[in-house]
């Protein structure tokens, strides 16, 4: 008996299904159950357990393993900032700093309407656009600490249903890396759509 | 095992030759040079996390550093585990391993006896670099009623995670987060329950997993300590008794490769709180007036033999009987069998309590297989009660041979098992309807089954699955198993420790020690020795109650039996217990069956008696003793010598290794045995071979039997691990972990109904009725009622399957 809906059990199958042994799917089962709720539950950790056939134990070791799993209830926006050398040497710090400052949310907490959540993040992949933010994973680079207050102020007032990297990058971003590729119009956590455009988990990765 | 191929490898400068393929840290440790270490494990498979087995190997490029418990060896290897190199990195690691360990030596359990104390002695710096601020957490965690976890302390070498996922198949245990924060533990509200939970304890090679009876209880350097076999597993497997001033603090296990490779349940490892409670029996009881009244041993003798006496010479042996002695010594089970026979004049006497296999079947099937067998089968096949609740040795075995060794495993069982996650068939049967099932199997009904059985090495552990299984049920298993694959190894499971012993000594109303029935020439054997012989096959237990009853048996002695809690319909022994003129006990404790006995005689435990023992697949091992018994209290023999002394009659018993002497002389099995060799030579025990057995598949079995009843649910009533039994009432530890008054029901049957999960129902036979708490469970098939046996608040259902369950 899953606590889950129809419609996500029949993800779980598809997504059981790709893989020659059950348990091999705990991480993509685990976004699903992520999305399902909007940050992992101890509920949704069991469940993924069922599904994969593992204990609980295991699911959280999994689970916490990774920082992008979140056990926690996260804001509507979730702005991750980078801080490693490269975006550090670029001063990722200030522009963490000027998130903090405009948003008051220490990186770590979620303010108290659950709008936004501030974390900063270990490398993200755009050292060449250094200083990186995420907005729900999705990427803007080249960020001025000017340019990221504006950012928490748009976040705050426009409070769009989807955010997507190549609006926030024509809006708030600066020197990038290289082309990322094709623009998809919904973003990566939830409250959803979570994951699927970019066939993270869903079933036209397989296709 | 065939001869492994061997290579030469040189280890310092020393050339030797080891098995090719084998780990280079376990060649080197076999060939003297003890390579440190803290996650390798010989009995789990290498992950190489804790990198202190670092030694150095020659390369065409030069010495490269490889770590020892990944490394097989190869022919020709150079190995240096002193270099310079070595050093550094050794001291390297434990200056890393340190870093964040709290060094609380002085308070730590572990202190004394902790492999990582022990090595950053030997191998390491001796000073730390590392100023900052280690690691702190809140400690300790009770991560499950019997272990606590002190996560500041831990290494993160694995060895516990590995071992409950690995070897007993539950991991409730995990790493969680990451890097500097990587912690143990399990996920929040959902406790380390395993049934081997302690195995952590002993294998953690810091103190951070310790065991709530032991905690600060006791420092090693001050524990005796004695080797002996656990008497609380049918496998006996092999302890290590700890004790100080007299208390047992704590058993472990010895690794060896006959029984237990090291592990042990629980129960076996926990089990022995009972010996140190305040409620043993010190001195002998008599019944003056109604009330129980202390008295001395010679006025108890007196007073029991004298009873005894005149029930033989007005009504002959034959109104006498015996039951017990499954849970003691060879030893003792032997002086109960002459007593019977000698004193008593009688063949009523049984150690089975009613719910165990043929005598003959137990102690007399050809091609008996050993727990080794295990190891070696292509299939086994278990059909018999759940390995993981009443066999938690022998689970670990199987387990092993089907997830490491490629065994195929077919396990039958009305409902789910501990081992079904291993299983390459499962198949599944109404309780009491196990012929149906054997019917299909004979018809060839399962191929994958037929397919599994037609394997070259064949093992099947049988034994009553369901107490709505008759014994019978598994002598035609067995049958069917041999007529399938007719070089199959049997091995024929029980419940009760000692079991194997005490029918090895004759503690069956159709057997005599040395596995010879009452009509063979073995009988003229032993008339040499034990003079006349009643030649009358005598009353088993159900029998001898049903005597009792009737009147028709006026005494009974009961040694360390409880036939009200252990009999599958305990309304028989209630009712034979009222019914009896004269009882007798002798016993640890006042049980149920034993409280209104006219003389009770306390009676010496485990580990305060030395004598030999017989496990499931027949292998004798010696147990020691580490304390005296409590007050008065004596062995069964003596007091049983005395008693028949009295009567006039001598058993000619004055020793225990006396009688294990005597034991060789009369039991053919049994000659070779003598305490020199099982303390010295054959410390892992010998097992004794069958003689003059019967191979099963000639006893006509038949393959038709009951059909299970046509009711819409079906009860299935089988022990599990902890129930309500007189030694866990007095082991606090243990005895709350029971599941108490559970009925288990398929989520699917709920409904019709209107149990929930939670709520109370009421589950009535033919036999009782009593109120459960309902656990609705995936396990328990659709049409099946699952209730654990003997549990604390829990009435007795009985064993007759017909069952109905209401809700209110």
């Amino acid at each position: 008996m899953s606590r889950w809906s129809e419609g996500t059990q029949e993800r779980a199958r598809q997504i059981i299904a790709r893989y020659p042994e059950k348990r091999s799917a705990v991480m993509p089962l685990l976004y699903l159950a992520m999305s399902e709720e909007g940050y992992l539950t101890g509920d949704g950790m069991e469940e993924v357990g069922r599904w994969c056939e593992i204990t609980p134990a295991q699911v959280l070791s999994v689970a916490s393993f990774y920082t992008m799993y979140k056990r926690e209830r996260t804001g509507q926006y979730l702005v991750s900032c980078c801080t490693s050398i490269t975006c550090m040497l670029l001063g990722g710090d200030d522009v963490l700093h000027a998130v903090e400052d405009e948003s008051g949310v220490p990186h770590g907490e979620t303010d108290d309407d659950g709008l936004l959540s501030v974390e900063h993040v270990e490398c993200i992949g755009a050292c060449g656009g250094a200083p990186a933010v995420q907005i729900n994973y999705e990427l803007i680079e080249g960020v001025s600490p000017e340019k990221a207050r504006q950012l928490v102020r748009w976040l705050k007032k426009a409070r769009p249903d989807v955010v997507n990297s190549d609006e926030m990058q024509a809006l708030f971003g600066g020197r990038t890396s290289f082309d990322w590729g094709i623009s998809e119009k919904s973003g990566a956590i939830g409250p959803y759509p979570a994951f699927q455009p970019l066939g993270t988990v869903g079933s036209e990765a397989a296709d | 095992m065939s001869e492994a191929k061997l290579v030469t490898v040189t280890i310092n400068g020393v050339e030797s030759q080891v098995p090719a393929g084998e780990l280079l840290i376990k060649a080197a440790q076999d060939e003297g040079t003890y390579i440190p270490r803290f996650c390798w494990h010989q009995r789990m498979s290498p992950v190489g996390m804790c990198r202190m087995c670092l030694v150095e190997i020659e390369t065409p490029r030069g010495p490269m550093m490889v770590t020892a418990c990944t490394s097989p060896v190869s022919d020709g290897m150079v190995v240096d585990t002193e270099s310079e190199e070595v050093k550094k990195a050794q001291e390297a690691i434990l200056e890393f391993l340190l870093a964040n360990h709290p060094l609380d030596c002085p308070v730590c359990d572990k202190g004394g006896e902790c492999p990582l104390q022990d090595q950053a002695l030997a191998y390491g710096p001796g000073e730390s670099r590392f100023v900052e601020i280690k690691r702190s957490f809140e400690k300790p965690i009770p991560i499950s009623e019997l272990v606590l976890l002190d996560r500041e302390r831990c290494i993160l070498c694995a060895l516990c995670t590995r071992f409950s996922e690995e070897i007993s198949g539950d991991p409730l245990i995990e790493f969680q987060h990451r890097g500097n924060t990587t912690e143990v533990n399990t996920f929040p509200d959902l406790p380390f329950s395993s049934y081997f939970s302690g195995n952590t304890v002993q294998i953690c090679p810091v103190g951070a997993l310790t065991a709530k009876p032991y905690r600060f209880r006791a420092r090693p350097w001050d524990l005796q300590k004695v080797e002996s076999s656990s008497l609380q597993d049918t496998a006996h497997p092999r302890i290590e008794i700890h004790a100080s001033q007299n208390e047992i603090l704590r058993y472990t296990g010895v690794d060896n490769d006959a029984t237990n490779h090291g592990w042990l349940s629980d129960k076996a490892r926990f089990g022995y709180e009972y010996l140190r409670s305040d409620q043993r029996l010190t001195s002998p009881l008599v019944r003056r007036g109604g009330e129980l009244v202390e008295v001395s041993w010679t006025e108890a003798i007196d007073t029991a033999a004298n009873r005894l006496d005149l029930i033989k010479s007005e009504d002959g042996g034959e109104a006498l009987a015996v039951i017990g002695g499954a849970q003691g010594t060879n030893e003792d089970a032997y002086a109960i069998s002459k007593f019977a026979r000698v004193a008593l004049g009688s063949n009523n006497v049984d150690a089975r309590l009613d719910d165990a296999l043929a005598s003959h079947f137990l102690s007399a099937s050809v091609d008996r297989a050993t727990i080794a067998d295990i190891d070696d089968a292509d299939t086994i096949v278990v059909w018999a009660p759940d390995l993981k609740e009443e066999h938690p040795t022998l689970y670990l075995r199987v387990r092993r041979a089907a997830q490491e060794l490629g065994a195929t495993l077919v396990v039958i069982h009305p409902r789910a098992t501990g081992l079904d996650d291993r299983a390459s068939h499962k198949l599944t049967y109404r309780p009491g309807g196990g012929y149906e099932l054997l019917d299909e199997l004979a018809n060839g009904d399962h191929p994958e089954v037929s397919q599994a059985f037609a394997a070259e090495k064949v093992v099947a552990l049988v034994g009553i699955a369901s107490h709505a299984d008759g014994p019978q049920l598994a002598e035609s298993v067995a049958a069917l198993v041999r007529r399938k694959a007719v070089h199959a190894k049997l091995m024929p499971l029980n419940s009760r420790a000692n079991t194997y012993g005490a029918l090895d000594m004759g503690l069956a109303p159709d057997l005599l020690p040395g596995r010879v029935g009452l009509d063979t020439i073995g009988c003229a054997n032993l008339a040499a020795s034990w003079g006349d012989i009643p030649a009358v096959i005598g009353r088993d237990t159900r029998q001898i109650l049903q005597g009792l009853d009737s009147g028709e048996v006026r005494g009974l002695v009961l040694v360390g039996a409880d036939p009200i809690n252990d009999l599958p319909e305990p309304s028989i022994a209630v009712d034979a217990l009222d019914a009896a003129e004269y009882v007798i006990a002798i016993d640890l404790f006042l049980n149920d069956s034993n409280r209104n006995a006219d003389v009770i005689l306390p009676a010496s435990g485990f580990s305060e008696k030395e004598g030999t023992v017989t496990n499931v697949e027949g292998r004798v091992q010696k147990v020691n003793q580490i304390r005296p018994a409590p007050g008065q209290a004596r062995t069964d023999w003596a007091i049983l010598d005395d008693i028949a002394t009295r009567m006039g009659v001598s058993l000619g018993l004055a020793s225990a290794e006396g009688i294990t002497k005597e034991i060789a002389t009369v039991s053919p099995a049994y000659e070779d045995l003598t305490w020199d060799s099982l303390e010295w030579d054959h410390r892992d025990g010998i097992v004794v071979p069958i003689h003059g057995a019967q191979a099963i598949n000639h006893i006509p079995v038949a393959l038709q039997g009951s059909k299970a009843p046509t009711a819409k649910l079906t009860l299935h009533v089988a022990r599990v691990m902890y129930d309500n039994g007189v030694r866990l009432q007095h082991s606090p530890s243990l005895h709350k972990l029971g599941p108490g008054a559970v009925a288990h029901l398929n989520p699917g049957d709920a409904p019709s109904i209107g149990a929930r999960d939670g709520h109370t129902i009421k589950v009535v036979t033919t036999r009782g009725e009593g109120e459960f708490t309902c656990v609705l469970d995936e396990g328990t098939p659709t049409g099946v009622v699952y209730v654990p046996f003997n549990q604390q608040g829990a009435s007795s259902l009985g064993s007759d399957p017909v069952v109905r369950v209401t809700t209110s």
